[in-house]
């Protein structure tokens, strides 16, 4: 089993195969249906503009399991949707990325990479761990998807190597992403 | 009138709906998804493509869900 072997249906409705991406870095992306934790959007979209020459690839999947709940009512957590993504990079059908109902993609990436906890310094972390004990207690068992913005650097053989929970922002991929390049 | 611009699937713009109604405010919604005249006199009001943004008077407006700046705007007790 690779990460060439699985399909999925892009926003436009066509079905695509991973395995177009052969030879690219990938970052693999469950991003916020248009609401939520939005800045990441934007420096996905800046990473992309800086390494795409280079072959980087970035994959994004809405997905609405976390989208209408806050972490919080504090500045960095937004209360507004935006009409588009604002992004140039691929994005996919909206679907689920964890339980049962979970894109088999995301499957096979949560089980290849598990979750090693948030990163403590990141002003979210706190409150994002507060906010899922209160409404989604079950989330943080085991190694699913936490939340929206959940990134899977994936190599250039499609090796996953590396997952980053939402408390690191894409910038903070730099150096790893880099490495692959 | 107050007006409230908005998307579909927009929990955001549900809880703004939701909030005027609750205080019986009466509004009228438009969804710049799909009716573009709205979507250009949201954006000349915000210079941004976010919503919901809720006004009475399309000048001063609130962007995103915020129950003390929607009592503000529109003059509500809490």
């Amino acid at each position: 089993m690779s990460i060439y072997d699985f399909t999925a249906k892009t926003n436009s409705g066509e079905e695509k195969s991973l395995g177009d991406y052969k030879g690219k870095v990938l970052i693999i992306v469950n991003t916020a249906s248009k609401c939520g934790f939005t800045p990441q959007y934007q420096e996905l979209q800046e990473l992309y503009d800086e390494y795409k020459a280079k072959g980087l690839e970035i994959l994004g999947f809405p997905c609405n399991q976390f989208g209408a709940q806050e972490p919080g009512s504090n500045e960095e957590v937004q209360t507004f949707c935006r009409r588009n993504y604002g992004v140039s990079f691929q994005i996919f059908a909206k679907g689920d990325v964890r339980g049962e109902t979970a894109h088999p993609l995301f499957q096979y990436l949560t089980r290849e990479k598990k979750f090693e906890g948030f990163d403590e310094a990141h002003p979210i972390a706190a409150k994002l761990t507060e906010a899922l004990k209160a409404n989604f207690p079950e989330y943080l068992e085991g190694d699913g998807i936490k939340w929206n913005f959940t990134k899977f650097l994936i190599d250039r053989e499609g090796n996953v190597v590396k997952r980053f929970e939402p408390t690191t922002t894409p910038k903070g991929m730099k150096e790893d992403i880099e490495k692959l390049l | 009138m107050v007006k409230v611009y908005s998307i579909s699937n927009c929990p955001w713009c549900d809880k703004v709906k939701k909030y005027l109604k609750s205080k019986q405010v009466e509004f009228t919604e438009c969804n710049i998804e799909v009716d573009e005249a709205a979507l250009d006199e949201c954006r000349k009001l915000t210079d941004d493509d976010a919503v919901p943004v809720t006004t009475a008077d399309g000048k001063n407006f609130v962007l995103g869900f915020d129950k003390a700046k929607l009592d503000a705007l529109l003059g509500l007790s809490s």
